[in-house]
């Protein structure tokens, strides 16, 4: 627990960092204040990445070794992936109104497949909820996390592959295009969302454990009610 | 028995049943038609030429109808079949291919059928060299879609709500499937080049196959 908090307060700190570097670094001449928004919207998307790929190290692992922690650590990166990457396209949707004038293209491959993406870990988490006994939902769903992960280059990709309005990368094995102090402020926010990431997921993994441990496994509805017999029943 | 011989036993007795209960063509295969009408009914008055959706209508059709008849019910199993099949010895990389190539050969025939009624449909203006790209991409699809069926069927046999979680589970996952079966006819109509399309489905396919038999024995103890 305490290193949860020490972790969070990191985070925090880190976070606080990026903002202020965030707000100093120059803006784009045609963007405006809406440049600022990068500053969430890639470090989140970049941490939606890892944390699916954190599931699918969690879920083959988890099928090879059959420890329970890994499947913790294959759930709580898919829910936080979710979590990061429906920031990352909202953010991406404000930005696109401003800039692009549309929040939405859907012809537009980048944003098509990470709408997609997004969709593949929803029916991963369902499937946790759907499956009540803790060892049959690790097992299934380390299946699942496996075959999943198999969208995340697709969409990193897709820029390149497809018809896009979509920018490619600005950070590329042979350099940047970007601005360096706006490319520090942005390494310094991808640095702190990743910690708040790490802090998020050892709270997650934390709470799930404190769940199993305390047998907190909520019965599935129908299962807490079963019908009368007609026998105990009067007036039949 | 080799695992050829057991693989082809499984897609035997899946196509009997499939046979007996009729699923596939007596169920499916009319709604899927029917969507194909609704569809045409539901197009707004500014699509003039209705033949310019026919083949976007047939791939959403072909592909979310294809889902169904890849999770039909008699793929359903009693945990007493189960356990007598583990028995038995068959090898769970044979059960995983035997059930997809039983899946492959209904939907490549589903899909052939539904190619039929979408032209008697939407008349649409096909470019040359269209029948074997489209047949060439219903094999490909169908074989893409029935092994993702048959891991999403396992992973969620026996729950309550398996009939609308299998769906929810593949249905992003076959976007490579979709993409690359659409874009064939598209490619040919612009008079680009169809391999890199070609290529996705394969690779979505060998990908699919990779998993399924590589996690063949997690996937049957997963399923009981």
């Amino acid at each position: 627990m305490k290193r949860v908090q020490i972790m969070l307060l990191i985070a925090a700190l880190a976070l606080a960092a990026g903002a202020l570097l965030a707000y100093s670094a120059p803006l784009d001449r045609l963007q405006g204040e809406f440049t600022r928004l990068l500053y969430v919207h890639v470090p989140t998307l970049w941490i939606a990445f890892l944390a699916f790929g954190l599931t699918a190290l969690g879920s083959v692992m988890y099928l090879i070794r059959k420890k329970e922690r890994w499947d913790r650590l294959a759930a709580g990166s898919a829910e936080l992936g979710v979590l990061f990457s429906v920031v990352g396209v909202f953010t991406g949707m404000v930005w696109g109104q401003a800039v692009w004038g549309q929040a939405w293209d859907w012809s537009d491959a980048r944003l098509a497949t990470t709408a997609v993406m997004i969709f593949v870990y929803i029916g991963y988490l369902a499937l946790r909820q759907a499956t009540a006994d803790p060892e049959k939902r690790a097992r299934r769903s380390a299946i699942l996390g496996t075959i999943a992960v198999v969208q995340v280059p697709l969409v990193y990709f897709s820029v390149n592959l497809w018809r896009t309005l979509h920018q490619t990368q600005s950070i590329r094995p042979d350099g940047t295009t970007m601005d360096p102090e706006m490319l520090v402020a942005l390494l310094v926010n991808v640095g702190a969302f990743s910690l708040a990431f790490i802090a998020l997921l050892m709270g997650r993994m934390l709470v799930t454990r404190l769940e199993l441990v305390a047998g907190a496994d909520t019965e599935l509805a129908g299962d807490t009610v079963s019908p009368p017999r007609l026998s105990e029943i009067e007036d039949v | 028995m080799s695992l050829w011989r057991q693989s082809l036993e499984v897609s035997r007795v899946d196509l009997l049943v499939e046979r007996r209960l009729g699923d596939t063509y007596r169920i499916v295969l009319p709604f899927a038609v029917v969507a194909m009408m609704i569809f045409s009914l539901a197009l707004p008055s500014s699509v003039t030429d209705i033949g310019d959706v026919g083949v976007a209508v047939f791939w959403a059709v072909a592909i979310l109808y294809g889902m169904q008849v890849a999770l039909r019910t008699s793929l359903t199993e009693t945990q007493q079949r189960r356990d007598t099949v583990m028995l038995l010895g068959l090898d769970p990389a044979a059960r995983f291919a035997g059930r997809s190539m039983a899946a492959f050969v209904l939907l490549s025939a589903f899909m052939g059928i539904l190619l039929v009624a979408m032209i008697l449909l939407f008349s649409p203006e096909l470019p040359r060299g269209w029948l074997i790209a489209t047949l060439g991409a219903i094999l490909l699809a169908s074989a893409g879609l029935a092994m993702l069926a048959v891991l999403a069927g396992e992973v969620s046999a026996g729950l309550r709500n398996r009939s609308t979680l299998a769906p929810l589970i593949i249905a992003p996952l076959v976007v490579p499937l979709v993409i690359g079966a659409s874009q064939v006819l598209e490619s040919i109509a612009r008079g680009d080049g169809i391999l890199v399309w070609i290529l996705l489905l394969i690779t979505a396919d060998l990908a699919l196959l990779t998993v399924g038999v590589g996690l063949a024995k997690p996937l049957e103890e997963a399923s009981r």
